[in-house]
């Protein structure tokens, strides 16, 4: 598993749809993070003066880094490095 | 008769023009039920080995089961049997729409056509006359299933081709109002019978053990469905395109031709964008059917039906194309000349590697990644079979024959691979590997309960992965038997689990619990009780036999021991259970060295089953399912 650079890393941070509509972008950046929860952290504060609730608008999200749950690694712990991808991901059904 | 069936097989031979009416066989409806198990026991029983699937001798089957013909919610689906001209083994698709309806109304559980006829012909079935009609269509012929449809109009039922299937493109399908049997190629074997379209009326009411049961029971359902996260809510919003934005994060999407999981324009090809920004106010549905996950949009002026899942994915994020526009022209048009999406969006993303490599060459310059120029006109010729799109007619399989690029032409026994890349979804690999009719999705859904549904067991272990597709593959076979949308598995998981915070330890704690269950798990699906879930309830209500999830696992994995001893007698072998190399040797996560790990799984899939190191099945599981009865 990736190892968190000491200076933290640079991550792209993926939204679900309404996260995306809530906020105006589909995804953006985050510097200096170590870990999954600095993500869950920092993207709570964009929400912060009335983009949504973001307890709400993740209730039902899972997280996952380059494709793999969290729940699968070190949950909020998991450790970030420089270009992973942090996903907000819902359950669905396709066909 | 039992309960649920209308009695009677319809025979009509193209080549004399001359038909037969029988009494539906009892025995084989006990075993099979009806629909695919049905019809793959004709199909098995009633032809010869090696048949040419482009040939007269090769059956066309029609087939319905006791769920049809009544208001069960997702039950009017039909399904079709054939040798598949794509795969060379067992051909089959289901559809809605409004076909099956019409042929219970008729009092016909199962069509079977065989021949060839002399020119372009269509069928009128007159089920309360008894009567069939052959009708010269050649003024039909070349027409597109939308007009084809229109001009026969809508008193009555119909299946049709387009000029995908006149011209025997190995994709083409068959289709009932908006909706398509699309794989495996059964539209191409109805065009090489020269046979443009079944129309089929009647008044025949389903005869069922205990209506007012079924009736109470199906209003029930249809409150449980409405109130399901699922049923009643993502799909109902968003249709099967809201899972787009999942497999996109779960790095399933395919992409580039399988290279990739993930595709940075997904969001705008997906279920919600659409029903925000294209939607036209209509909501779709099978007769009966509260899901309405069909949904309306415009393509030049015209409200038509709107991509699927497969088709967004296999047309957009494939083709790296994030125009939802194109990929809804696309499939309007892929819909209209009558062909499946999947197929044809596999095709064309192996066909842009082959340009890129330099195998072969596009004087149009069409056929690059990323860029919509030329799509439509390729379309048109792959229907027309013109040029290049004479070669893309034929598949994935054929063209990596002809051109090369067999390690990435994406496809399982010659079926091409739907949209769930499987080295984020071992189970699913497994399912794709094994399903006798080859590369598909909807022969198990194993994708739904390891990676895309509400349960986050690990998809990327070996834990349950040989244990889930035996189940989910069984289930399948009879649930496309009844005749059932497949879609109504989704429900099986409950509202209460959706419910659930996925990175709670209480979370965890069942998707583990799930993971570790392996033998447990299949023995628990064994278990013949009294039924439990409403299809189980409305077949027992229906027909006055007792189903359960023990009967249907032994039923589905009787037809699906059937369907292999088909493809055996074909000359499929243990080595077409593989998956393309890409998949198995391109790793698409960063902690994978290699591809999906089918070679440890595929021999522990194969004990399961019952099956020995070759994947054939033993004489004690044959006897044990009754499937040489």
């Amino acid at each position: 598993m990736a190892t968190a650079a000491p200076s933290g890393a640079r991550v792209q941070v993926q939204l679900t749809y309404d996260m995306s509509k809530a906020l105006g972008v589909e995804r953006f950046e985050l510097d200096g993070v170590t870990t999954v929860a600095d993500v869950v952290r920092l993207a709570q504060q964009r929400f912060e003066g009335g983009a949504g609730s973001f307890e709400e608008l993740t209730s039902r999200a899972a997280v996952a880094v380059n494709g793999v749950l969290t729940s699968h690694r070190r949950g909020m712990r998991t450790a970030l490095r420089d270009g992973d991808t942090v996903s907000f991901v819902k359950a669905a059904a396709g066909g | 008769m039992i309960n649920g069936y209308a009695g009677r097989i319809l025979e009509i031979d193209l080549t004399t023009e001359r038909v037969e009416w029988k009494p539906l066989d009892e025995d084989i409806a006990r075993l099979y039920i009806g629909g695919k198990g049905y019809g793959t026991r004709l199909l098995y029983d009633r032809t010869e080995a090696g048949i040419d699937p482009l040939g007269p001798d090769n059956l066309l089957i029609f087939a319905t089961g006791p769920l049809n013909g009544s208001v069960a919610p997702q039950s009017n689906r039909f399904a079709v049997v054939c040798k598949s001209p794509l795969t060379g083994g067992i051909g089959n698709a289901t559809c809605g729409g409004s076909f099956a309806l019409g042929l219970k109304k008729a009092g016909v559980d199962v069509v079977v056509v065989r021949g060839r006829a002399k020119r372009p012909l269509r069928l009128e079935i007159d089920g309360d006359a008894s009567e069939v009609n052959f009708v010269d269509a050649t003024d039909l012929w070349g027409k597109g299933t939308y007009e084809t449809q229109a001009i026969l109009g809508k008193k009555r039922y119909h299946a049709v081709i387009g000029p995908a299937g006149e011209n025997q493109v190995l994709y083409a399908g068959i289709v009932s109002n908006e909706r398509i049997a699309g794989r495996t190629g059964v539209g191409a074997v109805m065009g090489s019978k020269q046979l443009k379209a079944v129309s089929v009326w009647g008044s025949r009411k389903l005869d069922m053990e205990d209506p007012d049961k079924f009736k109470a029971y199906t209003k029930e359902v249809r409150r449980i469905f409405k109130d399901h996260p699922v049923l009643g809510e993502s799909m109902k919003r968003f249709g099967t395109g809201g899972i787009v934005n999942t497999t996109n994060a779960r790095n399933i999407l395919p992409t580039r031709n399988f290279k990739y999981g993930h595709f940075d324009g997904a969001m705008k090809i997906s279920g919600e964008w659409i029903e925000d920004h294209e939607l036209k106010g209509v909501k779709t549905s099978c007769i009966h059917c509260p899901v309405t996950c069909g949904r309306d949009v415009e393509v030049d002026g015209k409200v038509v039906k709107g991509p699927e899942y497969e088709t967004l994915a296999l047309l957009g994020s494939n083709l790296e194309i994030g125009d939802i526009k194109k990929v809804s022209e696309w499939n309007y048009l892929a819909d209209d000349l009558g062909m499946d999406t999947i197929s044809l969006g596999a095709t064309l993303g192996f066909a842009m590697e082959l340009v890129e490599t330099g195998a072969i060459q596009n004087a149009d310059g069409a056929l690059r990644f990323g860029d919509p120029a030329g799509i439509s006109e390729m379309i048109r010729d792959i229907a027309h079979r013109r040029g290049l799109g004479n070669e893309l007619a034929n598949g994935t399989r054929r063209m990596s024959e002809k051109f090369g690029g067999a390690a990435f032409a994406p496809h399982v026994k010659g079926l091409e691979l739907s949209a769930y890349d499987p080295r984020g979804s071992f189970a699913q690999g497994v399912e794709y590997a094994t399903t006798n009719r080859g590369g598909c999705h909807v022969q198990g859904a194993s994708m739904y309960l390891e990676s895309t549904g509400p349960l986050t067991i690990n998809p990327q272990n070996l834990k349950l992965k040989a244990d889930l597709p035996i189940v989910q593959q069984n289930l399948a076979c009879a649930i496309n038997s009844m005749v059932l949308c497949i879609f109504t598995t989704y429900g099986i998981v409950p509202k209460a689990i959706h419910a659930m915070n996925p990175n709670s330890w209480q979370h965890k704690a069942l998707s583990l619990a799930l993971e570790n269950s392996g033998p447990v798990f299949r023995w628990a699906q064994s278990i013949k009780g009294s039924p439990m879930l409403w299809f189980e309830k409305w077949l027992t209500y229906i027909t006055g036999q007792k189903f359960s999830s023990g009967h249907l696992q032994e039923i589905g994995g009787r037809i699906f021991n059937l369907e292999r001893m088909y493809n055996l007698r074909e000359g499929l072998t243990g080595a077409d259970d593989t998956l393309p190399d890409r998949i198995l040797y391109e790793p698409t996560f960063e902690h994978m060295k290699s591809g999906h790990p089918l070679d440890q799984l595929l021999p522990l899939y194969y004990k399961k089953r019952g099956w020995d190191a070759q994947g054939i099945p033993t004489a004690r599981t044959l006897e044990r399912l009754k499937v040489l009865h």
